[in-house]
C-alpha cells in the first residue's frame, strides 16, 4: 500500500499523458514508416498505462488489467502484420519513407 | 360471402405468367425454342384453369374469393394491402383474359417460330398477361394502377418489339405518350376520390357510395378524370390515335394487347365502379355520347383503309365504342358482354389476318390479296366467321350482345330523354357501316383474283397445328358465345347479364314488355342494318370489283368522303398542328428562356462552383501518411476546442 | 465442472454462428497447406458453405429472440460474463455481414488480380474480418469494441495490400495500417479516460455510473475529451470527416471486392457500434422511443450532425471531380457515412429504425456498383469512368444494372435507395431538425451531378472508333447483376417486409 501513497494516480495520468503527446509527435515528426508504428505503439502504452492506474487506484477490480493485457497482444498482431506491410513497400519502392507514397492521391 | 376455400390458390393466377416471364426474361436465350415456349404457355393455361375453377366457386350472386397477402404500403392513414378479389365481374374478366391469352400464346409458338426474339417476346407476353391479371384482380385501385400501368408498358414493349425499324419505335413512344395523357387524368382521379373516400379500396368505396350521397360537381369531376383514363387506355375519342399506330406490333401481339384484353381495360374500370359512375347521369351521358361518336367515326375510318390490321385496329375502335355507349346508357352488363364475344371475334379476326399475313409473306395490303378463299379454307372460314359476328348477324358472337346494347340506348330514347335516339340512330349506322366494311376486307382478300406476286400464291398456304388450334377454337367460341346472353324476344334467357346484375349498378328501367314493339324494332333494325352491309359490300367488292374505282370517278361529293375516310378526318393532321407542334414551338421557346437565362446562368454557374470546390478538394487529397495525420490531428482539435466551448 | 465453465459453456450455443465461422477459418487453414491438389476457387466455395451454415444458425437464433417474448427487449440474451448481447438489433446486422461476406466472395470470383496461391490466405482473412465485424455489433463493453474493431482492421490492412507486387495495393495497405493504428490509439486512450471516469467498460454501467454522478463538476469536459476521442475510432471506421482521407486511397488501391467489403461491413458495423455506445452509455431513453443525451453539457448529437453535414457535403463535392470509378464510389460511400450520420444524430428510435432499413439497401447498391469496377475491370480492362463511355450499347443489361444502383444511391424513386432516403429524411423531419434535412437533400442533388455523369458516359457518349461491336457478357456478371439489382427495384415497390424487420430489429432501442 506504500506505492499507492508514494505516488498518487495523478502522476501516472502525468506519465501516460506525456507518453500520448510523444506518440503523436513521433507520427507527425517522423517519415519513416517504422518510425510512425513506434509512435503508435507509444499510445497504445499510454493507454495501457492509463488503464491499469484507473484499475488499481480508482475502480478497484482488474478489468482495467484485462483490458491492458488484451491490448498489448493486439498491438503484437498489429505490429506483425505492419511490419509485413512495411517489407512489401520495402521490396516495391527500395525505401520506407512513408511520405514518398503518394501514387494514390486526388 | 366470402368463399375461403379457393382463396390461397387465388396469388397463382397472376404469378404463374409472371413467372413464366422470370424464366423466359432471364434464362431465355439459354433455352431451346421448345422449353421456353412450353415454359411460356404453361403459365397463361395453367391459369385459365385456375380462373375456370375460381368461376365455378361463384355460385351465389353475391359470392367473393379475397386473398389478402400482406401489407404493401403503409403510410400515416393510408394503408394498402396487397389483396386480390374476385367476383362475379372479375371472373367473367379472368376467363376472357386467360382463355383468349392462352390460344393466342399457342398460336404465337408458330406465327413467331423464327423470330430472333423468341424468348424475349414470350416473356413480354407473359409479363403482360400476368398486369392484366393483377389489373382485373385488384380490390384497390392502386394496385389496379399497378396493372394499369404494367399492360401499358407491356404494350409500348411489344409494339416496339422490332425496335430496329425506328417507325415502329416510334408507334411505341407515341401510344406511351398518348397513354401519359389518360394516365394523368386517372391518377387526378384517384387522389380525388381518396380526399372523398378516405379509401381506394374498391369494396370500400363501393361501401361508402351506399351510405353517402356524392356531391353533384364532384362526382362529375372524379368520373370524368376517371373516364379521360378509360380513353387513354381504352382508345376513345380524343385519345385514340395510338391505337392504329400500334399495330406495328407482331400481329398475335395486336390480337391479344389491343384487341381482345388491354384495351377493355377502361371498360372494366367503369364496370367495376359503376355505382360511382351511377351518380352522375351527366358523366354517363357524355360516356355514352363519346362511345357512339368513337364508334361511328372509327367505323367510317375502317371503310377505306387497305392495311388488313388497320381495318380490324379501326374495328376495335369503333367496338369499344359501342361498349362505351352501352356503360353510358347504364347497361354496364350488356357493355361487358359486348366485350366477352368481341374478345372472341375480334381475336379471331386479327388472328385470321396473321395467318393471312404469314401465308403472304408479310403483305397487309389488301389491293395485293384476293381469291384467297380457294387456297386458305380455314383461314377464310375464320375469317367470315369473325366477321359475320363483326356484323351483328345472329346466330354469331356479336348479334346478342350489340342488340341488348341498342335497346338500353333506345330504351333510355324513348324514357329518358330524347337525345339518346340520336345515339341509336348513330349505332345503327354505325352497325350498317361495320357490315359493309367487314364484307369489303373478306371481299378483297378472299375473293376475286389473286393481285399480288406469283411466287408468294404458290407458297401460300393453310397454317399448321398450332396456329389452326386456335383459330377453331376461336372459330367456335364466335360461334356460340352469343348464347349466354340470347335476346328474350328469341326464346333466349339473357342469362349473361342476370349473372352479372348483382356485383354492377342497376340499370335504372328493367322494362322487358313495356316496349315491346320498340323492341323488336330495334333486333329487325340492327340485324337488318348488318344484312343490309353486307349486301353493299357484297354488291362492290365480290359481284363488281370495277364498281368502286367507277363510283368514285362519277362522283365528287362521293370522292370527297372517300378522301375523308382514307385521311382520317385528317385527325392526325390536325393532331400535328394544332398540338404537336405548338408543343414544340412552346418547348423551344421555354428552353431558349429557361435554359439560356435560368439553366445556363445560375445552375451551370451552380455547377461550375460545385466543380470547383471539387477540384479543389481533391487537391486536399495529397496521398501524404503525415499529412493525412495531421489533418486528422487538427480536426480533433478543432473538435476539442468546440467540446470545451459547448461545456463551458 | 465450474458453475463459471458451465455458464461459459451455454453461452457458447448461443455463439453458433461466430463457432462456425471459427471453425471454416481452421478448415480453411488446414486445408491449404495440406499438400493436396485443390481445384480452382474450391476453398472460396468452402467459405461460402461456412458463411452459409452459420447464416442459417443466425436464422435460428433470429426465430428464438421472436418466439422467447412479445417485447424484443426481454429477448435480449448477454453473453460471456455481459460483454456480448444476442439481440435482434445484433442479428440483424449479423446478417447483414454475412451477406457482405458472401457478396466479397462472388466478386472476387472473377477477380483476375485475385492470385489463386493466396486464395487460401484471402479466405481466412475473410472469414477472420466477417468475425471482427460480428463482435462489433454484438458488443456490449469497451474491451468487446476494441477487440472487434481489431480484429475487423487487421485482416483488412492485409486484405487491401493482398497483391503484394502491386505498387498501389502496398501503398494502399501502408496507409490504412498507419492510419488506422493511429485511429485506434486514440480511441483507446479515450477509453482509458472514460474507464476511469465511469469505472467501468460496460455500456449499461458506464451510463449507471454517470446518471449517479449528480456533481459532475471537472469531468463534462473531459467526458466531452474522451468520447471524441472514441469518436476518432469510429469516425475512421464508417469514414466520417475529419477521419476520412484514408478512404479514397485504399479503396483506389485495394482489390476491387475488398473495397466494395471495406465500403459496407465495416461502415457497417462501425454503425453497429456507435449506435450502442452512443445511446446505451451516453444517453437516457426519455420514453416513446426517443432519447436524451446522459449530461446535459455533452451535446454529442451537435457535434456528430456537424460531422454529419461535413462529411457528406465534402464527399460528395470531391466526388465530383473524379475520373476513377473506384475513387468516385470512395467519395460516394464518404457521403453515404453523412447521410447514415443523420439517422443517429435524431435521437429517436425513426432514425434508428432508417439506419438499418438504409444499410440493408446501401449492401445491394453498392456490392451492385462494385461488381460493375469488377466487370469494367475484367471486360475492358479499365476502372475509370471514361472507360465506361458508350458501353451502354455494347453490354446493356450490365449498364442497365449500373444505372439502376446509381440512381439507387442517389435516391431516386422508385428504387430502393429512395425508400431508404425517405425514411432518414422522415426521422430527421420528426425531430424538426430542418436545417438538417435540407443540406442532406441539398446533397442528394449534388450526388447526382456524379452518378449521372457515369450514366452518362455509358449511354450518351459515342463509343470510341473500332469498339462498336457488341461486348459478350459472360453469364456469371449477368446473374450477379440480376441477383443484386432485383432486391433494389423490389425494395423500391414493396418495402414493407423489410421494414418490418428493421423495425423489429431497432426495438431493442424503445419499441
Amino acid at each position: 500500500m506504500s506505492l499507492l501513497d508514494a505516488y498518487p494516480l495523478q502522476h501516472y495520468l502525468l506519465v501516460s499523458a506525456a507518453l500520448f503527446a510523444l506518440g503523436i509527435f513521433t507520427l507527425v515528426a517522423r517519415k519513416n514508416a517504422v518510425a510512425m508504428l513506434m509512435g503508435v505503439e507509444l499510445i497504445l502504452n499510454s493507454a495501457n498505462l492509463n488503464f491499469v492506474a484507473f484499475s488499481r487506484y480508482t475502480v478497484g477490480n482488474f478489468s482495467g488489467h484485462l483490458f491492458a493485457i488484451f491490448v498489448i497482444l493486439l498491438a503484437a498482431a498489429e505490429a506483425a502484420v505492419a511490419l509485413g506491410i512495411v517489407i512489401g513497400i520495402f521490396q516495391n519502392y527500395g525505401d520506407v519513407d512513408a511520405d514518398a507514397l503518394d501514387g494514390l492521391k486526388g | 360471402m366470402n368463399t375461403a376455400r379457393f382463396a390461397s390458390a387465388l396469388p397463382w393466377v397472376p404469378l404463374l405468367p409472371l413467372l413464366g416471364f422470370l424464366v423466359n426474361g432471364l434464362l431465355g436465350r439459354r433455352l431451346p425454342r421448345t422449353a421456353s415456349a412450353a415454359v411460356a404457355c404453361a403459365g397463361p393455361l395453367l391459369s385459365c384453369l385456375l380462373s375456370f375453377l375460381a368461376f365455378l366457386q361463384l355460385d351465389s350472386p353475391h359470392a367473393f374469393i379475397e386473398c389478402r397477402l400482406g401489407d404493401w404500403i403503409t403510410v400515416g392513414d393510408l394503408s394498402i394491402p396487397f389483396a386480390l378479389r374476385v367476383d362475379r365481374l372479375s371472373a367473367i374478366m379472368l376467363l376472357v383474359v386467360t382463355g383468349v391469352g392462352s390460344l393466342i400464346h399457342i398460336y404465337s409458338i408458330e406465327y413467331m417460330g423464327h423470330d430472333r426474339g423468341f424468348a424475349r417476346y414470350f416473356a413480354y407476353l407473359n409479363l403482360f398477361l400476368s398486369a392484366m391479371l393483377l389489373l382485373v384482380m385488384a380490390e384497390n385501385l392502386v394496385l389496379l394502377f399497378v396493372g394499369w400501368e404494367g399492360v401499358g408498358l407491356c404494350s409500348y414493349l411489344l409494339i416496339g418489339f422490332w425496335f430496329e425499324d425506328v417507325e415502329k419505335a416510334r408507334a411505341g413512344k407515341k401510344a406511351f405518350l398518348v397513354n401519359r395523357i389518360g394516365d394523368f387524368g386517372f391518377l387526378l382521379g384517384l387522389f380525388l376520390l381518396f380526399r372523398t373516400c378516405g379509401t381506394l379500396d374498391i369494396p370500400s368505396i363501393l361501401h361508402w357510395l351506399r351510405l353517402h350521397e356524392l356531391e353533384g360537381g364532384l362526382a362529375l369531376t372524379i368520373t370524368l378524370l376517371l373516364f379521360v383514363g378509360a380513353t387513354g387506355k381504352s382508345a376513345q375519342i380524343p385519345l385514340y390515335v395510338w391505337l392504329p399506330d400500334a399495330m406495328a406490333g407482331p400481329t398475335p401481339v395486336s390480337a391479344l394487347i389491343h384487341a381482345a384484353t388491354m384495351v377493355t381495360a377502361g371498360v372494366y374500370m367503369v364496370a367495376r365502379l359503376s355505382p360511382l359512375f351511377f351518380q352522375s347521369q351527366a358523366t354517363l351521358f357524355v360516356i355514352a355520347v363519346v362511345g357512339a361518336l368513337t364508334a361511328v367515326v372509327a367505323a367510317f375510318y375502317a371503310l377505306t383503309q387497305n392495311d388488313i390490321k388497320k381495318v380490324l385496329a379501326y374495328s376495335t375502335i369503333s367496338q369499344l365504342g359501342y361498349m362505351f355507349l352501352g356503360l353510358g346508357a347504364s347497361a354496364y352488363a350488356g357493355a361487358v358482354f359486348h366485350l366477352f364475344t368481341h374478345a372472341f371475334f375480334k381475336a379471331l379476326l386479327f388472328l385470321g389476318a396473321g395467318a393471312v399475313i404469314h401465308a403472304l409473306d408479310d403483305e397487309q395490303d389488301l389491293r395485293k390479296m384476293g381469291g384467297l378463299g380457294k387456297k386458305l379454307g380455314l383461314t377464310f372460314a375464320a375469317m367470315a366467321v369473325g366477321s359475320l359476328a363483326l356484323s351483328g348477324i345472329p346466330p354469331f358472337a356479336g348479334f346478342a350482345s350489340k342488340d341488348l346494347i341498342l335497346w338500353s340506348v333506345l330504351e333510355a330514347g324513348l324514357t329518358r330523354n330524347p337525345a339518346w335516339l340520336l345515339l341509336w340512330v348513330i349505332g345503327l349506322v354505325t352497325a350498317f357501316m361495320t357490315a359493309f366494311y367487314s364484307m369489303r376486307l373478306v371481299g378483297m382478300a378472299f375473293f376475286g383474283e389473286y393481285r399480288g406476286p406469283e411466287e408468294t400464291w404458290k407458297k401460300a398456304d393453310d397454317p399448321k397445328l398450332a396456329m389452326g388450334l386456335p383459330l377453331v377454337a376461336l372459330i367456335g367460341g364466335s360461334f356460340a358465345a352469343g348464347i349466354f346472353g340470347w335476346p328474350h324476344l328469341l326464346l333466349g334467357h339473357e342469362e349473361f347479364v342476370h349473372y352479372l346484375e348483382p356485383v354492377v349498378a342497376p340499370a335504372p328501367l328493367q322494362g322487358h314488355g313495356e316496349h315491346h314493339l320498340a323492341e323488336w324494332l330495334n333486333l329487325l333494325l340492327s340485324v337488318g342494318a348488318g344484312f343490309g352491309g353486307i349486301a353493299l359490300g357484297y354488291r362492290l367488292y365480290v359481284q363488281s370489283p370495277l364498281l368502286p374505282a367507277a363510283l368514285l370517278q362519277r362522283s365528287a361529293h362521293l370522292r370527297q368522303a372517300y378522301e375523308l375516310s382514307f385521311h382520317k378526318l385528317y385527325v392526325d393532321e390536325l393532331y400535328d398542328r394544332y398540338v404537336v407542334q405548338p408543343l414544340h414551338i412552346g418547348a423551344e421557346w421555354a428552353w431558349e428562356m429557361c435554359d439560356t437565362l435560368w439553366i445556363d446562368g445560375t445552375c451551370e454557374g451552380i455547377a461550375r462552383q460545385v466543380m470547383d470546390v471539387g477540384a479543389s478538394l481533391r487537391r486536399t487529397q495529397t496521398g501524404v501518411v503525415s499529412i493525412y495525420a495531421v489533418s486528422m490531428l487538427v480536426g480533433g482539435i478543432v473538435m476539442l476546442g468546440w467540446a470545451v466551448v459547448l461545456t463551458l | 465442472m465450474s458453475p463459471t465453465a458451465l455458464a461459459l459453456v451455454q453461452d457458447l450455443r448461443l455463439f453458433l454462428p461466430e463457432v462456425i465461422l471459427v471453425l471454416t477459418t481452421l478448415l480453411v487453414i488446414v486445408l491449404d497447406v495440406t499438400p493436396v491438389r485443390k481445384s480452382h476457387r474450391a476453398l472460396l466455395y468452402l467459405t461460402f458453405c461456412g458463411l452459409l451454415l452459420s447464416g442459417i444458425y443466425l436464422l435460428r437464433h433470429y426465430v428464438d429472440l421472436r418466439e422467447s417474448g412479445g417485447r424484443a427487449s426481454s429477448s435480449n440474451v448477454l453473453l460471456f460474463g455481459n460483454s456480448i448481447a444476442l439481440d435482434p438489433f445484433a442479428v440483424y446486422f449479423k446478417g447483414l455481414f454475412l451477406l457482405v461476406g458472401l457478396l466479397t466472395g462472388v466478386l472476387s470470383i472473377r477477380y483476375k488480380k485475385l492470385n489463386p496461391a493466396g486464395e487460401g490466405e484471402y479466405c481466412v482473412l475473410l472469414l477472420c474480418s466477417t468475425l471482427g465485424l460480428f463482435l462489433m455489433v454484438g458488443s456490449r463493453t469497451l474491451l468487446m469494441a476494441y477487440l472487434g474493431l481489431e480484429l475487423v482492421s487487421i485482416p483488412s490492412f492485409v486484405l487491401a495490400g493482398f497483391q503484394r507486387d502491386s505498387r498501389l495495393s502496398n501503398e494502399a495497405a501502408l496507409k490504412y495500417t498507419i492510419y488506422g493504428a493511429i485511429a485506434s490509439g486514440i480511441m483507446l486512450y479515450g477509453m482509458s479516460l472514460l474507464f476511469g471516469l465511469a469505472g467501468s467498460l460496460d455500456f449499461a454501467a458506464i451510463r449507471h455510473a454517470l446518471e449517479g454522478q449528480t456533481e459532475l463538476r471537472a469531468s463534462p469536459l473531459l467526458l466531452s475529451v474522451s468520447m471524441l476521442m472514441i469518436l476518432a475510432g469510429f469516425g475512421y471506421k464508417i469514414a466520417c470527416v475529419p477521419f476520412h482521407m484514408w478512404c479514397p486511397d485504399v479503396y483506389e488501391g485495394a482489390p476491387t471486392p475488398i473495397t466494395a467489403f471495406l465500403s459496407v461491413g465495416p461502415k457497417a458495423a462501425g454503425f453497429g457500434v456507435i449506435l450502442r455506445f452512443f445511446y446505451q452509455s451516453l444517453s437516457t431513453h426519455s420514453g416513446g422511443g426517443d432519447w436524451t443525451p446522459i449530461v446535459d453539457q455533452l451535446q454529442w448529437p451537435i457535434v456528430l450532425s456537424v460531422l454529419s453535414v461535413a462529411t457528406m457535403t465534402v464527399g460528395n463535392l470531391a466526388a465530383v471531380a473524379q475520373t476513377s470509378l473506384k475513387r468516385l464510389m470512395a467519395y460516394s460511400s464518404i457521403a453515404h457515412a453523412g447521410y447514415l450520420l443523420m439517422g443517429v444524430v435524431v435521437l429517436s428510435k425513426d432514425g434508428i429504425f432508417a439506419i438499418l432499413f438504409y444499410l440493408a439497401v446501401y449492401v445491394f447498391m453498392n456490392f451492385g456498383a462494385f461488381l460493375f469496377v469488377v466487370f469494367l475491370h475484367d471486360l475492358v480492362g479499365s476502372e475509370d469512368i471514361e472507360g465506361c463511355r458508350g458501353l451502354g450499347w455494347r453490354a446493356p443489361f450490365p449498364c442497365i444494372a449500373m444505372a439502376i444502383c446509381l440512381f439507387s444511391l442517389t435516391g431516386l424513386p422508385p428504387l430502393g435507395g429512395f425508400i431508404g432516403k425517405f425514411y432518414l429524411f422522415l426521422g430527421v423531419i420528426g425531430r424538426e431538425l430542418y436545417w438538417l434535412a435540407i443540406l442532406g437533400v441539398l446533397n442528394s442533388v449534388v450526388s447526382l451531378v456524379y452518378y449521372a455523369r457515369v450514366v452518362k458516359a455509358m449511354f450518351l457518349e459515342n463509343i470510341p472508333r473500332g469498339e462498336a461491336e457488341p461486348l459478350p457478357v459472360p453469364f456469371f456478371y449477368s446473374a450477379a447483376f440480376a441477383v443484386l439489382v432485383a432486391p433494389i427495384l423490389l425494395l423500391g415497390v414493396y418495402w414493407a417486409p423489410l421494414v418490418k424487420l428493421a423495425r423489429y430489429s431497432s426495438s431493442i432501442f424503445g419499441a
